[in-house]
């Protein structure tokens, strides 16, 4: 559930998700607040792994409401969940980032966060994440690593394996499709 | 991939911003029209955010003076903020008529960092967010009280406006180049509520 804001009542009222969805695939104002507040701090703290530091990442999910309010279509309620749009395209927007400042920062490191606010690992969320990975095979579990955890480019994860881009690519899409059978009830799965 | 070819594998690299820029828009036109690889782009987002699941944002300290903690206890008092509303209403809908406070704060809040604090007093309930490099202040007040706000750096004292009334509040956006550590405000000659800036 989400909470929007009715103008006539003057009230916060809880919406089902996929209401808040097609509100947001509608461009009404109060479903980008409402869709700030709920996922905004998911989004935050995604961008956070990433660049490893709290100022940067608000700044990604600011960069990410302003793009889609300036762009129409971004979103449609048939893709799936809002929230998982969105969370993608803060890690999209703060792997650019990371990609146009410095590659200095490997992924891997040790978080040390600036300022009040830590990046934390949920251990049972942790833990679950670990055993799905553990069970792909060795060469997907190796792309997965390079390219989402340590953020490498398809052509940097090729290089440092030495296998061919297009091994890249199909390894990492058949682990991204073996996560998600592991990670998500299989009630969920369209396919 | 030709217009009419299902994305396949693209749909999981597409969502892990692995593509190039040329595959990218590809993908994007392709799922534009094709619900069933849009899907797949969905599915491919649903486990990232999985993966993602694991990661927490916790306050360091337990005062939490920052945009989402404040929106979560006080979202009342943000009603008139946060809505990047405003902003797309702005840009659909430009107006020739001066811009309300609450649009001058919503535009300068999506493009920095602010904080808050709580007037103490005998006035009516009222806040001040403001940039953290204090760029900009806004004042809100519960119900409709005309009150002059004053800035006070050291010993100096500056009026930095009126709140005027907006909806259930009263508002008052200013710009300002003053670093100031407080603010008060003023009912007539009467002190109403004094804020603390740190």
């Amino acid at each position: 559930m989400a909470a929007i804001f009715d103008s006539r009542t003057a009230h916060w009222a809880s919406v089902p998700d996929q209401s808040l969805a097609e509100s947001f695939a509608r461009r009404e104002a109060g479903a980008y607040e409402a869709a700030y507040r709920s996922f905004g701090p998911q989004m935050r703290a995604t961008a956070m792994r990433v660049l490893h530091d709290w100022e940067s990442a608000s700044e990604c999910v600011q960069d990410v409401f302003l793009y889609l309010w300036r762009r129409e279509n971004a979103y449609s309620a048939a893709r799936g969940s809002l929230e998982a749009f969105l969370v993608t395209c803060a890690r999209n927007r703060a792997l650019e980032r990371l990609r146009q400042a410095t590659r200095s920062r490997a992924a891997t490191e040790k978080v040390e966060v600036r300022g009040t606010y830590v990046l934390e690992e949920d251990p049972i969320e942790r833990e679950r994440i670990a055993r799905a990975v553990a069970r792909l095979t060795e060469g997907q579990g190796a792309v997965v690593q390079l390219a989402y955890y340590r953020a490498m480019t398809l052509s940097e994860v090729a290089v440092q394996l030495d296998i061919p881009i297009g091994t890249v690519k199909a390894r990492l899409s058949a682990a991204l499709r073996a996560l998600r059978r592991s990670l998500i009830p299989q009630d969920n799965h369209a396919t | 991939m030709q217009p009419d070819e299902h994305i396949g594998e693209s749909a999981e690299l597409y969502a892990l911003g692995a593509l190039e820029p040329a595959e990218q828009a590809a993908v994007e036109a392709h799922i534009a029209q094709c619900v069933q690889c849009l899907r797949r782009v969905g599915e491919a987002e649903e486990t990232l955010l999985a993966l993602e699941r694991a990661n927490v944002v916790r306050a360091a300290s337990g005062d939490i003076r920052t945009p989402v903690a404040f929106m979560r206890r006080h979202i009342v008092w943000l009603l008139p903020l946060t809505a990047a509303a405003a902003f797309i209403i702005g840009l659909l809908f430009p107006r020739t008529t001066p811009q309300s406070p609450h649009d001058l704060a919503t535009l300068a809040m999506i493009g920095s960092h602010f904080s808050h604090a709580q007037f103490t007093g005998q006035g009516a309930p009222a806040k001040v967010l403001y940039a953290r490099d204090r760029s900009w202040y806004y004042v809100i007040v519960e119900g409709w009280h005309r009150y002059a706000v004053y800035g006070f750096a050291g010993g100096a004292r500056l009026k930095l406006g009126e709140t005027m009334p907006s909806g259930k509040t009263s508002e008052l956006f200013t710009r300002s180049s003053g670093r100031y550590d407080r603010l008060e405000l003023f009912d007539r000659s009467t002190v109403a509520g004094t804020a603390t800036i740190r």
